[in-house]
């Protein structure tokens, strides 16, 4: 009754406000976007595809927001009772209204209630983030609040429980302070210089329930960085420090402290572009709750450093960060050859060249139990040298180059070598690594207008298998026929042609078709899936294995 | 404005606070969010015609400063929003595409593009050298965070918005195909022919 109350008198005040003010109605707006991914499964033995009893499977979300001015409110519906394949797989199953806000945005300050995503620095000790197409959402449910007292200082306050899939798990709270210098010193950026620090600290509570370990209920991070740069050059550092946090099934219940340091160098110029990156990580991985694996109960974010492949074939070996210990680079240049110019054709000649390359940390294991309180359980695991470099986890060299002929003709060639530890990455103990050469060809004809064709080829070389499904060669075509800007039609196969046992070698074939009327877009398709990013109609997602037919409707308004 | 928004959120929030009412939270922010939506139809009747100006948001340029959303100008000349990630394919295309008629579309209509990256710190430091490099010469934004994209409704990438000279988002379109960006600079053309459209 009292809430009702309560409910009744906020409308009924928000109400006449709203009505009394003509001024205030003609800034608010509504708006939105809708999603409806549904899939009818075959089962295909043959392939993998096994019989599911309801055959028709939905994801389905919707968001609704309203603005006036600073003022925001919003809420989003998801309809994922009977969700995909691979959300059941990693248990994303509920329905509700799992995300909403209200929220006020000033000139010197923002308060946010209900639900939020946000990041501090690069997320090293947290990060809020939201991925519908992967199934990943950990927003922070509470509240924000963000102060900006003077150009170029923002200090932001968070405090609140985390969503794991449908329900809210844990407690944190934390507070992040950003100084950009050169926006508070105009002498800096008249000098093209710019540079900027800032630091953040987070925290979790746990209760600690362990009979044998005694184990840290309030467990903090901290992290700081630097920007700085100077003309086309530019440094970015962040170093973050966890305290000590057993965890389950993450780092086998050590005491061992986490740190993790970023350091990013880029120089860029007109036709010019160099990037270089390194990283390590060191027992990393936070997380809300103890037991949490997987995907879940993620409080931080650790970057990976290789580059996220479009093309199909590569993409079937992609780098998964290992926040419990790792050490790497990446560089990256990217060169124009001039446009008009005898070798780089009319239109130039693009040419990317990227490599990287993580190894595993060193690790000395320590015996004797750190822990004093309790029964004297728990370690600290391991000690490891900040250079000690371990094994080899991961390898990419890569290379493309495109070129424009003239109004109709564009051509893109692209090689690539991975080196792949799935032993490590994916778990598949005792494997070799698998070593693959990809070769891709990408030709575009414009034909007029409106009228495109595009044909992609690619061949995946390898002498090892991972898992059973892929083994040895890969033989991959795409073609996609698209009248501008509202139809697409897609014909791919992907054929495991070297497969070590004859019967697996299949074709994953697919056919689809969309259709965009201005933000609307319906795709119908059928065939085999390999799991994997699939781009249709010039949209990317993640796609598990399955055989059937697929529906996929998003709209926004 | 200001004022009322003010005290509309802090009358919600007192009241929040007051009667411990983080609980019933969902329930109450739904049914304002509903109501805020009716009214607002009720209040106006051309509500169907009404344009979307756009949203407060701060992103990052790529050197590193803040840059909010409201601040992007093009002296009351139309505007084009891209959406796009280093590593989205068909964005890369988009953005290659555009560029090979960029300096004839400003030529002719002084067309401005902000071109806003959805990448996370995974890529994000990326964009710079990679955009240099291929020698795009937008206006480009970092969106780390994914809350502009967030606040625009943007489902998946490529998408793209046209503006007005009020900076009223006036027409938007999902993906990409090769030739499309002629349809952008047709609007566009179309905006300036009828500028009180």
């Amino acid at each position: 009754m009292k809430k009702k109350f309560i409910l009744l008198g906020l409308f009924i005040s928000c109400g006449t406000l709203l009505i009394a003010q003509n001024n205030f109605m003609k800034n608010s707006r509504v708006s939105g976007n809708f999603q409806l991914d549904a899939q009818y499964y075959i089962p295909d033995a043959a392939m993998g595809a096994n019989t599911i009893r309801d055959k028709i499977r939905a994801n389905a979300f919707a968001n609704i927001n309203y603005t006036n001015g600073g003022f925001s409110a919003g809420l989003r519906y998801e309809f994922y009772q009977f969700p995909l394949i691979d959300f059941e797989k990693i248990h994303y199953i509920g329905h509700g209204i799992p995300h909403y806000y209200i929220g006020y945005n000033h000139e010197y300050f923002e308060v946010t209630v209900g639900s939020f995503y946000e990041q501090f620095g690069n997320g090293l000790i947290y990060r809020s983030y939201e991925n519908r197409n992967l199934g990943y959402d950990n927003a922070t449910y509470g509240i924000r609040v963000k102060g900006k007292p003077y150009k170029g200082i923002v200090i932001t306050g968070i405090w609140g429980m985390q969503r794991n899939l449908f329900v809210k798990e844990g407690q944190i709270r934390g507070i992040d302070g950003d100084i950009s210098f050169s926006e508070m010193f105009s002498k800096l950026s008249d000098n093209s210089v710019t540079l900027g620090i800032g630091g953040s600290f987070l925290s979790k509570f746990e209760v600690d329930n362990d009979p044998d370990y005694n184990l840290p209920e309030n467990v903090a991070a901290f992290a700081t960085r630097l920007n700085f740069g100077y003309k086309d050059f530019n440094l970015n550092a962040e170093y973050a420090y966890k305290f000590n946090d057993p965890l389950v099934k993450l780092n086998d219940m050590i005491y061992k402290p986490g740190e993790a340091l970023v350091v990013t160098a880029s120089y860029a110029m007109k036709g010019l572009g160099i990037y270089l990156t390194g990283l390590r990580t060191d027992n990393m991985d936070f997380r809300t709750v103890r037991t949490a694996e997987a995907n879940n109960n993620i409080i931080n974010y650790i970057p990976t450093l290789t580059r996220e492949h479009t093309y199909a074939l590569p993409a079937m070996f992609p780098y998964a960060s290992q926040a419990q210990g790792q050490i790497g680079f990446q560089a990256q240049v990217n060169y124009q050859i001039k446009k008009r110019s005898k070798i780089g054709g009319k239109y130039g000649t693009d040419i990317m060249v990227n490599y990287s390359q993580i190894h595993g940390i060193k690790q000395n294991p320590v015996e004797e139990a750190v822990n004093a309180g309790g029964d004297m359980t728990g370690t600290d695991g391991y000690t490891s040298p900040f250079f000690g470099i371990g094994k080899l986890l991961f390898q990419d060299f890569n290379i493309e180059i495109s070129r424009k002929f003239n109004s109709t003709w564009k051509l893109g060639l692209g090689y690539v070598f991975l080196l792949y530890n799935q032993d490590v990455i994916e778990g598949h103990i005792g494997q070799p690594n698998v070593l693959s050469h990809t070769a891709i060809a990408d030709l575009t004809c414009q034909i007029n207008n409106k009228h495109a064709l595009r044909l992609e080829l690619q061949h995946l070389y390898s002498k090892q298998n991972k898992g059973i499904w892929s083994s040895r060669n890969w033989l991959y075509g795409q073609l996609e026929y698209s009248i501008s800007p509202k139809w697409f039609i897609s014909v791919l196969d992907r054929w495991n042609y070297g497969n070590i046992d004859k019967t697996k070698r299949i074709h994953y074939y697919s056919v689809s078709g969309s259709f965009v009327y201005g933000t609307t877009k319906i795709t119908l398709s059928f065939g085999k899936q390999y799991e994997g990013i699939l781009c249709v109609g010039g949209v990317c997602r993640a796609v598990p294995a399955s055989y059937g037919a697929g529906l996929s409707i998003v709209s926004s308004f | 404005m200001i004022f009322h928004s003010t005290i509309v959120f802090f009358f919600t929030f007192a009241a929040i606070k007051y009667f411990n009412l983080f609980n019933c939270m969902k329930q109450i922010i739904s049914l304002l969010v509903i109501a805020f939506a009716i009214s607002s139809a009720i209040a106006q009747e051309d509500f169907s015609k009404r344009k979307m100006s756009l949203p407060s948001v701060d992103l990052k340029t790529l050197n590193g400063k803040t840059f909010n959303t409201q601040d992007m100008d093009n002296n009351e000349k139309p505007i084009i929003i891209c959406f796009f990630a280093t590593w989205c394919k068909p964005c890369m295309t988009e953005l290659k595409a555009i560029s090979d008629v960029y300096d004839d579309w400003q030529d002719e209509t002084g067309v401005k593009i902000y071109a806003i990256s959805i990448d996370d710190s995974r890529s994000s430091a990326k964009v710079s050298p990679l955009v240099k490099g291929q020698n795009w010469d937008y206006e480009f934004l970092l969106d780390e965070n994914s809350d502009f994209k967030r606040a625009m409704n943007v489902n998946d990438i490529p998408h793209t918005f046209v503006l007005n000279k009020n900076k009223e988002i006036v027409w938007q379109h999902t993906s990409y195909s090769p030739g499309a960006e002629q349809e952008y600079i047709n609007i566009v053309r179309k905006l300036i022919a009828e500028p009180n459209k």
